[in-house]
């Protein structure tokens, strides 16, 4: 009991919400109760959760990040340029492709935390510039836009479609990824520095905690989650394209604020991230499933959005004015 | 006389070119300056007249966006808000409906989407950027289902005739526009009323203390976003003449560098719609000047995007240094007699 008591609520919630999602789809199609094809979707949005959980560290300190979605397209190009245009090794390219996506994050966290201009505006110029510069390599090398460079090897689509002892290869990422977000964010010193600096940056400052370099970091972290998305996409659909990801940015931020955390900042974890994921991408497959056409999606994660934040922000008003009413009750009795 | 009124006017010039509009202006100008010398047809009338005919809909787009982002909001939806409208109106055009009752009904849908964001972010406190991002995606849904996927195609030619009137060689709706423009700008700048909003924005604790009716305006502003998105719809759906599932798509993120690069800040409290439409104007003449300097489309975002990042930054260190001159001479002033405090300090 006491440890149960230890799990915030919310994710409990969303570990309820899970199960029934489950449940719920299951006794509409029992093919949804297959270990392997809920195993095998991760592939559908590994790259949503991934970037989720950094872009949960970006949110704590009190910023946004947006142009996840076009690191995503601009990572895929550099790698496909890199394989198989210019002939470089495959590994070594998606080095260098990692690489870039952490430059694109360092940009971005520079600019914020030294520059002091509001991340929506620095991601937003972000987001247009990472893709318009996908959009610009693709059209020097003359590929072909709407085709996109294909012919990877084999060995590159193992990434996506392999697996370890019968668990896909995209499950195990999750879980690696998601061990790392977690050590890092609630077990690690580095970790309290991103709460604090979310919470009171001036304070936090005060402290002696180097506030700038704690938000700067995030950022890099959450353009290197992107690019890391962006290999696994490229791996999956085996081709790289510009416009890759570029419908990633509301599915991103449904799950993190879905698993909780407040966009203003102080306030959440990558547990919740993870859960909200999941439930975002089962939801997705389900209703393929259940015959539902795909336009019907949007809807769904909109609604949850919406009605998820509601609920976040609505308990906490309710909650202080319980607490006010009790207060006042014990004043006078 | 004469001298003085001379002064007058000399101060209230140097007022104007200090105003950030001044500079985004001047900015636009520059831009027109170096692809004219490049191209001499980029600066002809008619493609002068065809850059603004294309800014249109970003225009009122950015009035709406900058009634929002005074009250220190954000508004994503618009995009969703432009499409729905649009392509509900012009499937009454297309069944034979009249242009009155299609441009009514486009402003409902405009205002009853930017009221319920409205009621969302007033009333139960949910973040604007999440509450319209919602929505956005819930319109588009709505649009793909009410259309059942397909495009609006063949609407009336008396419809599509709108967007082509002309009144002394001018564009009727770039007329329409520009006195909107105006109008709104006084509005927001002289009454009392207009003032509430960016007053929102400053300080809203301020404001309620002041006896502003904040929840009330802060849902207007977003009712006005969602009317004004509609009124792009129409016009999108006139200058076009079809609407496709995807119409608008991505708009948002236009509108809201556009007003941005105009001056208006995503914190609220600061800026002009006057500003946003020359923001506008800015993103939608680098398409078109682009086209003039023989460089290849492709690199369309990747410019834009680095404009925006470079003006933003650039602002912000502008302002972050004239708010410590401000700092110094306010610190200066408190000293009435400098030389005798730091004889002072040397005597003790």
């Amino acid at each position: 009991m006491h440890m149960l008591s230890k799990i915030p609520k919310w994710n409990l919630a969303l570990v309820l919400v899970l199960v029934s999602e489950v449940i719920i789809f299951g006794l509409i199609n029992p093919r949804f109760w297959n270990v392997s094809i809920l195993l095998g979707s991760f592939n559908d949005f590994i790259g949503i959760a991934v970037i989720g959980f950094f872009v949960t560290f970006v949110m704590i300190t009190g910023g946004i990040d947006i142009s996840g979605g076009s690191i995503i397209g601009l990572t895929s190009v550099v790698v496909g340029i890199l394989s198989q245009v210019v002939g470089i090794n495959i590994w070594l390219s998606i080095l260098l492709a990692l690489v870039v996506a952490g430059l694109c994050g360092l940009l971005n966290g520079i600019l914020i935390a030294y520059g002091r201009v509001q991340a929506m505006v620095i991601t937003l110029g972000g987001m247009l510039l990472y893709s318009g510069i996908a959009v610009v390599i693709v059209g020097l090398s003359g590929v072909s836009a709407s085709e996109g460079i294909s012919g990877f090897s084999q060995s590159f689509s193992t990434i996506a479609y392999g697996s370890v002892m019968g668990i896909p290869n995209s499950v195990i990422l999750f879980v690696v990824l998601l061990i790392i977000a977690y050590i890092l964010l609630h077990l690690s010193k580095y970790g309290r520095y991103i709460f604090l600096t979310g919470i009171n940056q001036e304070a936090a400052e005060y402290a002696g905690i180097n506030t700038k370099l704690v938000i700067l970091s995030t950022y890099v972290l959450s353009g290197l989650s992107a690019g890391f998305a962006g290999i696994m996409l490229t791996s999956y659909l085996g081709s790289a394209r510009a416009d890759f990801g570029g419908e990633y940015l509301m599915p991103i931020l449904t799950v993190v604020v879905l698993g909780g955390t407040l966009i203003t900042g102080g306030k959440g974890g990558v547990i919740g991230t993870a859960l909200a994921s999941i439930i975002v991408g089962f939801l997705q497959i389900g209703m393929q499933m259940g015959g539902l056409s795909t336009q019907y999606i949007g809807l769904a994660t909109g609604l949850l959005l919406i009605i998820s934040v509601a609920i976040l922000s609505v308990s906490d008003e309710f909650k202080s004015n319980v607490k006010r009413i009790v207060r006042l009750k014990s004043y006078k009795g | 006389m004469e001298p003085m009124k001379e002064v007058i006017l000399m101060s209230k010039l140097k007022a104007i070119t200090k105003k950030r509009e001044f500079r985004t202006f001047l900015f636009l100008v520059i831009i027109f300056v170096i692809v004219g010398m490049v191209n001499s047809e980029f600066l002809s009338i008619n493609n002068l007249q065809n850059s603004l005919k294309s800014s249109l809909l970003y225009i009122v787009l950015a009035i709406g966006l900058t009634f929002v982002l005074l009250t220190g909001n954000i508004d994503i939806s618009v995009g969703g808000t432009l499409g729905l409208s649009a392509a509900v109106s012009g499937l009454i055009l297309k069944n034979g409906g009249s242009i009155i009752v299609a441009i009514l009904v486009a402003v409902l849908i405009g205002a009853l989407i930017g009221f319920i964001n409205g009621i969302g972010v007033a009333k139960l406190n949910i973040s604007s950027f999440i509450m319209t991002l919602g929505m956005l995606e819930i319109t588009r849904v709505i649009q793909v289902i009410y259309t059942k996927g397909q495009w609006v195609e063949n609407l009336p030619t008396t419809f599509k005739q709108i967007s082509q009137v002309k009144i002394f060689g001018l564009n009727l709706l770039i007329i329409i526009v520009a006195i909107g423009v105006i109008l709104v700008q006084m509005y927001l700048s002289k009454s009392e009323k207009g003032r509430y909003f960016s007053a929102i924005g400053d300080n809203t604790d301020g404001a309620i203390l002041l006896g502003v009716p904040v929840q009330r305006y802060k849902i207007y502003s977003f009712v006005i976003s969602g009317i004004c998105a509609a009124i792009a719809g129409l016009i999108f759906a006139s200058q076009i003449g079809f609407i496709s599932t995807t119409a608008g798509m991505g708009i948002e993120m236009t509108v809201i560098a556009s007003a941005v690069l105009g001056g208006v800040s995503l914190s609220g409290g600061v800026g002009t719609v006057v500003g946003a439409s020359i923001g506008a104007v800015i993103m939608i003449s680098i398409n078109s000047a682009l086209v003039y300097m023989k460089i290849p489309a492709f690199w369309n975002d990747a410019i834009s995007g680095s404009l925006l990042i470079t003006i933003v930054v650039a602002d912000a260190l502008m302002a972050r240094r004239s708010n410590k001159n401000i700092k110094k001479e306010r610190l200066r002033a408190r000293v009435l007699k400098p030389e005798e405090v730091v004889t002072h300090a040397h005597a003790k």
